[in-house]
């Protein structure tokens, strides 16, 4: 095992390549209460065409099916739910399905361990009949069903519809009632037998316990040991450059409009050190622009357009990245104008070096308070291990970024050909 | 674990120590009794406070000022426990221990706290003010925008007509609009020396320090006692009464809210506290495991107590068509419960539910803060570990007997404008 320290915090993390395949990550935290652990698959709603290894055929699936297939994994052999399981234990059981990635997950205070057998021993036991299968449609319409009237999210797959031609981001996670209707039991083994393959899975765990014995544990309920040699290859289809279009609208009954605008980051197909490097700078940009401290929120604030209901994110991923910003404003098209118009003058005149050394103070704060919540830490940690950047690099990247290199990054990033706006608007 | 030092009769400092977060975290909580003339100055005032003090005067210096310390956290605004109308102050920083160039962070943030509740600015600015309270107007308004919060929020609305409780958290438009900047400056003045506040710190701080800073602030101030509000729980014997509320939806949502007749200080709560977790609190929950896995009528479906009014909600989003199905399969799960029918499982896991949130709060400073104001509102002022302990100690015939006094009061259902 390899032991990592920051030698900042005095964090360590402990990290083992097992031969099944699976990476093992275990961040012991002294006196705490809860112990978590997150069991990740590098599999998620964008992965619907692919060429399983030892094959040459492409691979085809419905979309909505990696979130399908979560649902799925929490019926047991015997008929029970995993749920019960757990709750003999008193551990809180949950998973999700995101882009890039699906989690299956626990939080406990006590019997660490057994909750640890039992999250391993179900996500490593498909179970799927043709009933079960069918049984869930139901409830996954409903959640769809659920999501047709969410604002926040109505707008924010408008926005990626906005920005993607093509890339399968631009998609619902969890597909279409119509989809979904395709997926049967066969289809749900192939995509299983792909992609929980151990050697495209990571186990993160953390929390007081003993490190050895946590690793002999999971060790021991390691079923699959048999690693893929080639790797799994995802296809996804050809972005151009270009945005897709340049606004959408739809309505839904909210009491004022909601946007959400934002640039599409074209300068990706990498990942590692070099794409922890851009997200730390990004974070002190997107701050720099669009903080509390900024000329630019202020300016919006008091003129009345956005209201505190105000945020900002840059996200970053190995295939696709782009900045969003989201808010609610009487007047979404003007908000637009006054950022982008913002942006074009800024282009020219940049960004002073004052702000840039506050605000990279910011950024190492919320690092800092980030480490403290045990499972926001383990879900970026494992985030980011599947776009291959050890997050304990944090430190050494985020000093080594100098203002030069955010201003260079800000041309890059910011050219409002690639930007979009997506606006919900009253009914 | 809770350390109380009463700076005088309506201020009290409490601390919480805890080494091993890498935070400070610190509120400001300002007990009102909820009134319908007050309602809306109550949720006005944090919002205009917090726009600019003595320290920092305006926006962009507060924001400057929490960005030099290393992107410290502030925020304001309202909160309702029963018939409490608590104004909230709450900022967290990282420790001193964790300061780069060794700065004092958790003072400087304290002192940000401190300024904006008790040295505003002379008078309020009027671009500031009127902003603020259009804001406000806007998030009144804007309760329509999360469906599954505004119809529990009408279930209860329905409800509790005629009641204090039904007094909106964030006041009425109407009133707010009404306002001028020089009432809302008078009723700060006559507030903020007569209602008790509680200032709770959370973490890895000298404390004699952070009294010492409250006393010189509260310095000059001549305070009046104030009482810290109470709430009565709702006795009904009413019969049942149907909402049916149309909007622009695809899925409706059904909120059915209950009577229990009993409060936090009941011999009996501990026994609703589990009824309703294993009636509906959790995957491991009844209504979980019907109406959503056994039926797979709804994505989701649960049950939650409001302590304070003794009052228990059921939520699920459901198909239009199903709604006599959820509600039917709501209520025999309910009398399922009233019969005894739970299995060693089912009252088990609940237990391990309830137990592993309380102990959780011991790793969430602001979780902390939340549990010690709950208890202190509803005047139970218990330890975590004392729930811990009440928890265990409840046997099947307290849950059932808990159950028993569970009354349907209001079904409310929000469904398509289109018929079918």
């Amino acid at each position: 095992m390899q032991k990592i320290t920051d030698r900042i915090t005095g964090e360590s993390i402990y990290f083992k390549k097992h031969e099944s395949g699976l990476n093992i990550f275990i961040m012991p935290r002294k006196d705490y209460s809860s112990s978590y652990a997150i069991f990740g698959t590098k599999y998620g709603s964008v992965d619907s065409e692919f060429i399983v290894p030892g094959e040459n055929e492409i691979t085809k699936v419905p979309d909505g099916i990696a979130h399908y297939l979560e649902h799925k994994m929490f019926d047991q052999p015997d008929g029970s739910n995993v749920f019960d399981k757990f709750s003999k234990y008193g551990g809180e059981a949950n998973a999700f399905t995101s882009f890039n990635m699906t989690a299956y997950l626990f939080s406990a205070t006590a019997n660490f361990n057994e909750n640890l057998e039992t999250l391993m021993d179900y996500v490593q036991s498909p179970y799927f009949t043709e009933e079960s299968v069918k049984k869930e449609q139901g409830i996954i319409a409903q959640e769809i069903r659920m999501y047709d009237d969410n604002a926040p999210w109505r707008v924010f797959f408008n926005f990626l519809g906005l920005l993607y031609n093509n890339n399968p981001v631009k998609l619902d996670i969890a597909g279409t009632v119509e989809s979904i209707a395709k997926i049967d039991k066969n289809l749900l083994y192939r995509c299983y037998n792909t992609f929980y393959n151990l050697s495209n899975m990571t186990l993160f765990v953390t929390g007081d316990f003993d490190v050895e014995e946590t690793l002999a544990v999971i060790e021991k309920n390691i079923k699959n040991h048999e690693p893929f040699t080639e790797e799994i290859k995802r296809i996804y289809p050809e972005e151009p450059k270009e945005i897709a279009a340049l606004y959408k609208e739809q309505k839904i009954s909210v009491a004022m409009p909601m946007f959400m605008m934002g640039w599409k980051d074209n300068n990706v197909g990498y990942g590692g050190e070099k794409l922890l490097k851009k997200s730390i700078e990004m974070e002190i940009i997107t701050e720099m622009l669009f903080g509390k401290g900024s000329e630019l929120y202020n300016e919006l604030y008091d003129s009345g357009l956005i209201t505190q209901n105000f945020s900002f994110e840059y996200s970053p991923q190995v295939d696709y990245a782009y900045t969003a910003i989201e808010g609610e404003s009487k007047d979404p098209k003007l908000v637009y104008a006054k950022i982008t118009e913002y942006i074009d003058k800024l282009r020219k005149d940049g960004f002073t070096k004052e702000t840039f050394e506050r605000i990279k103070k910011v950024v190492w704060g919320d690092y800092i308070r980030s480490i403290d919540d045990i499972e926001g830490y383990a879900h970026t940690f494992i985030t980011m291990s599947f776009m291959d950047i050890n997050y304990f690099d944090y430190y050494d990247v985020y000093r080594s970024v100098q203002f030069e290199d955010v201003q260079k990054r800000f041309l890059e990033q910011f050219d409002n050909t690639y930007s979009a706006l997506s606006v919900i608007s009253p009914v | 674990m809770l350390n109380v030092i009463n700076i005088n009769d309506n201020i009290t400092l409490n601390y919480i120590p805890m080494q091993k977060l890498k935070t400070v975290t610190a509120g400001m909580y300002i007990h009102r009794e909820l009134k319908k003339d007050e309602a809306s100055k109550n949720a006005l005032l944090p919002h205009v406070l917090k726009r600019g003090c003595k320290l920092c005067r305006n926006s962009v210096e507060i924001a400057h000022y929490l960005e030099n310390l290393y992107g410290a956290k502030f925020s304001a605004g309202i909160s309702k426990s029963g018939e409490d109308h608590i104004l909230c102050f709450e900022t967290e920083t990282i420790s001193d221990k964790y300061a780069p160039d060794n700065e004092n962070l958790t003072e400087k943030a304290v002192e940000l706290l401190l300024s904006v509740v008790f040295k505003p600015l002379d008078t309020f600015d009027d671009g500031v003010f009127e902003q603020e309270r259009k804001n406000s107007i806007t998030k009144i308004e804007s309760i329509i925008n999360d469906k599954r919060v505004y119809a529990n929020y009408r279930c209860q609305e329905e409800m509790c007509k005629g009641e204090k409780f039904a007094i909106p958290r964030l006041g009425y438009a109407k009133d707010m609009a009404e306002l001028t900047k020089e009432e809302l400056y008078d009723y700060y003045k006559s507030i903020i020396i007569s209602s008790p506040i509680d200032i709770y710190v959370c973490g890895d701080t000298d404390i004699s320090a952070v009294e010492k800073q409250i006393r010189q602030f509260v310095d000059g101030f001549e305070f009046t006692k104030g009482t810290m509000p109470e709430s009565t729980i709702i006795h009904k014997s009413t019969p049942v009464k149907n909402v049916v509320e149309k909007l622009d939806v695809t899925q409706g949502k059904l909120s059915i809210g209950f009577t229990t007749d009993i409060g936090a200080d009941d011999d009996r709560y501990w026994g609703l506290v589990l009824a309703n977790a294993i009636f509906g609190g959790g995957a491991q929950s009844k209504l979980f495991n019907n109406v959503r896995e056994k039926l797979s009528l709804a994505y989701y479906a649960g049950s939650f107590i409001e302590k304070y009014k003794g009052i228990m909600m059921v939520n699920a989003g459901i198909e239009f068509k199903n709604f006599e199905r959820a509600y039917g399969e709501t209520m025999v799960q309910l009398d399922e419960m009233k019969k005894g029918n739970i299995t060693d499982l089912e009252f088990e896991s609940s237990k391990g539910f309830l137990i592993n949130s309380l102990n959780s709060y011991y790793d969430d400073q602001k979780a902390l803060i939340m549990f010690y104001i709950g208890e202190k509102v509803a005047g139970t002022n218990l330890e975590i570990e004392d729930c811990k302990e009440k928890i265990k100690n409840v046997t099947r015939s307290d849950v059932v007997s808990a159950m028993q006094s569970v009354k349907a009061d209001t079904v409310y259902f929000l469904t398509g404008k289109e018929d079918e």
